[in-house]
């Protein structure tokens, strides 16, 4: 169905879905990043049902979409996300910020991260009531926020169980984790609250992000790409011992009869087993 | 404290059997030091680490509590598993004994004091090192302390009443921490340490007192049930106390729990989940678990299981356990006097169902949610899911797929808006042999022939008797049901 409008911007508003003429906003694959192409899509006014949102560049350029790309910016996302918290609250904000750090590769079968975080928000704009929003999985987008929502909550508390750390020479607590998503928020915070006396940094080696700790200090995000690769491998002199202890007490607690590999493998999946010293032997 | 503390520092023992506990009194005192100063960390972690792990309760459940930001630790409602070790059984909290020594001569328990085990101890100050290095390294939740009996059930609490102490106080520690409380210990004492500790928990061991009384000569129902009783009081007394006075010390937060061995002797099901049925009720115990029976020494009195431990039996009472506690099923209705043993083919939901065939099919659109919680394949969080969500519209299948509801199992018994999924017979031979035809949905132990007692003179070849095995399963499974 083609519609034909005057002139200008109206003429090339063909709202029709599936790719036929599109407004294609590009953004980065991060909250800020998002959040700014959710408010550049909205202060765009060229209409809702027009407007795409991306997480990064498209796999194919589509003929009559016209791309727009989108500079995160601080002041932006801080818009969105007071509005986000004063008028749906805290735990709607939290749902969506979840489902944006999410790191589930893009597919073409599913929709878009970004999109889908639009198009929640535009329907909790018009319903006025974001919790009610969130329950109503029947909406495509919502359902996919729910998904994506779900697998970083799952992943991060996976990696607060699972993960490891070790003391450095220096009395630093180290941790390598391999997440999927972005989940090194969710981790300081939970370990600054439960090791508040420590300086601990968790180091996410697919992201090349760490998080660090100071003793009765608060938790900072920082990039990890220069990390000194040997200095995390010098260990205190007590840090082999307990580990070692803590290997024997692996071995003794699992009752010989009731042996279960596969019930084993089903709990803690082998991608966790590299940064645990009782499965990695390390 | 105890007559015996003035001989004796705390941890300063090593005997090898308990028949000669007289020269713990004082008069080889030296000798039995010696042999404590040999042993490392490591050895008594070892030793103590097999003597606890038949203990099934560990979980870091029932609290929440956030960090004071300035002690380690905090807890978490949820609970927290760190890993799984090779039985596939999560490990928790740092689950150890504090002795293995024993006066009780307890037949299933490998630490009684006939039993050939070495022995050791730990002394409070490694239980305190050992916690707090593991728990700061995200090994551990937290501690799991319980003991072998020594010297007298007073003296053995007053040694755990002064670990957790000196945890809580000397070291600081915020984690979660749940002990064993003796049976036959001062009242007194078991007060204090429940103000430091978040779960206890007291082994009722064997569901009925004539077993108790046969295997566990030294411990008698009174003894357990008193100390219960106690706890239930004063976590009673404590959540009053607490609304008036917001910042007052709590007692045992995260609720007691016990435990049950399963298969040691001959008791029913029945007879089980109707004393777990008892003890949440009279006891508002926060958690029951079921302990497959695992023969650690010869003894004439106890069974012995060439299949290995009842696991699937044990698998059966958590599920029913489950449906107990979250979804409002009663003992009655799940098994009676003629049908003592659950289904092993079917779980207790779906053998509920399939008997009560005329509460179905249920409306999804309109049904309660005690109702929902009833139908196989919906869990508890998807009832909460489809309560939640048909308020603003109306369900249909592929919404509840969404939600999270195991179609193949609930289609036989679920309708949206006056429509099955299926054209599908309300008939128990047809839905037991559908249930059944989903090979995932038969145990593990059944469908790889577990059961089967391997003769030496079997002469079918494997592939005859896989096609038996299963149509053997369908027909008992119907006939079960």
């Amino acid at each position: 169905m083609w519609t034909f409008g005057g002139q200008g911007e109206t003429g090339r508003m063909c709202a029709l879905r599936g790719g036929v003429f599109m407004y294609i906003f590009i953004c980065e694959d991060s909250l800020e990043g998002i959040f700014t192409g959710v408010y550049d899509a909205c202060a765009s006014r060229l209409g809702h049902r027009n407007i795409h949102l991306a997480s990064g560049e498209p796999e194919n350029y589509e003929l009559f979409s016209e791309y727009i790309r989108v500079t995160p910016s601080a002041e932006k996302t801080q818009k969105v996300v007071s509005t986000l918290i004063s008028r749906f609250g805290r735990q709607f904000y939290e749902s969506i910020c979840q489902a944006a750090m999410s790191g589930e590769r893009r597919s073409r079968k599913k929709m878009d991260k970004a999109d889908a975080i639009y198009e929640t928000i535009l329907l909790a704009l018009a319903c006025g009531d974001g919790q009610k929003v969130l329950l109503s999985l029947g909406e495509p987008c919502v359902y996919r926020v729910f998904e994506l929502c779900r697998a970083t909550n799952r992943e991060a508390c996976q990696h607060l169980q699972f993960l490891r750390f070790s003391e450095l020479e220096n009395g630093v607590l180290f941790a390598t984790i391999h997440p999927k998503d972005h989940i090194l928020p969710l981790l300081a915070e939970h370990f600054s609250d439960r090791l508040p006396a420590e300086n601990f940094m968790i180091y996410d080696a697919p992201h090349r992000l760490a998080a660090v700790h100071k003793a009765s200090g608060g938790y900072a995000l920082a990039d990890a790409g220069e990390l000194d690769h040997d200095k995390i491998k010098r260990y205190s002199g007590d840090e082999l011992e307990y580990r070692k202890l803590w290997l024997a007490f692996f071995d003794h607690i699992a009752i010989d009869s009731r042996r279960n590999p596969a019930l084993q493998m089903q709990m803690i999946p082998k991608r966790y087993w590299a940064d645990t010293p009782e499965l990695s032997r390390f | 404290m105890n007559k015996y503390s003035k001989t004796l520092a705390i941890g300063e023992h090593m005997c090898y059997t308990c028949g000669e506990h007289q020269f713990r009194y004082g008069r080889k005192k030296v000798q039995s030091v010696k042999i404590q100063q040999e042993m490392t960390l490591m050895e008594k972690l070892s030793i103590l680490t097999d003597a606890a792990k038949y203990d099934v309760a560990c979980t870091s459940s029932g609290t929440d509590r956030r960090g004071n930001k300035k002690d380690m630790g905090n807890c978490l409602a949820a609970g927290l598993c760190h890993t799984f070790a090779a039985d596939g059984r999560c490990v928790s909290l740092l689950k150890i004994l504090f002795t293995n020594e024993c006066i009780f001569n307890c037949a299933y328990c490998q630490n009684n004091c006939n039993s050939d085990v070495p022995r050791a101890s730990f002394t409070p100050e490694e239980v305190c090192t050992l916690t707090m290095e593991f728990y700061r390294r995200n090994y551990i939740e937290g501690l799991f302390l319980s003991s072998g009996i020594l010297i007298s059930p007073g003296y053995t609490m007053e040694l755990i009443y002064q670990t957790i102490c000196r945890l809580r106080n000397v070291y600081h520690f915020n984690g979660y921490i749940h002990v064993k409380a003796i049976p036959g210990a001062d009242p007194a004492l078991i007060q204090k340490t429940g103000f430091l500790a978040d779960r206890m928990s007291i082994n009722l061991e064997l569901p009925t007192a004539d077993g108790l009384k046969k295997l566990a000569p030294c411990k008698s129902r009174n003894t357990i049930l008193r100390p219960m009783r106690q706890i239930q009081n004063s976590i009673a007394e404590n959540k009053n106390e607490l609304v008036v006075y917001r910042k007052a010390p709590q007692f045992v937060p995260a609720g007691q729990s016990t435990q049950m061995i399963i298969g040691a002797t001959p008791e029913s099901d029945f007879q089980i989940m109707s004393v777990a049925e008892a003890l949440y009720h009279n006891f508002d115990l926060k958690r029951v678990f079921y302990s497959a029976f695992i023969n650690v020494h010869p003894d004439a009195d106890l069974p012995v299981l060439p299949g290995g431990p009842p696991l699937l039996r044990e698998h059966r009472l958590y599920q029913a356990d489950w449906l107990l506690r979250y979804y409002h099923f009663t003992v009655d209705e799940l098994l009676s006097e003629d049908r003592p043993d659950f289904n092993i083919y079917l779980d207790p939901k779906c053998d509920w169902a399939l008997r009560h065939l005329d509460f179905f099919p249920v409306e999804i659109n309109r049904a309660s949610r005690r109702t929902l919680l009833r139908v196989p394949g919906i869990g508890y969080k998807s009832a909460e899911r489809i309560v939640k969500a048909r308020r603003t519209c109306c369900l249909d299948f592929s919404d509840l797929k969404k939600i999270g509801v195991v179609l193949k199992r609930a289609l036989y018994f679920i309708t949206c808006s006056g429509k099955m999924m299926y054209n599908t017979k309300i008939d128990e031979d047809y839905i037991c042999s559908c249930l059944m035809a989903d090979r995932t949905q038969i145990p593990r132990e059944i469908r790889e022939g577990g059961y089967r007692q391997i003769s030496l003179f079997d002469s079918a070849t494997p592939g005859e008797s896989a096609v038996t095995q299963e149509e053997l399963i369908r027909s008992e499974a119907v006939a079960g049901a």
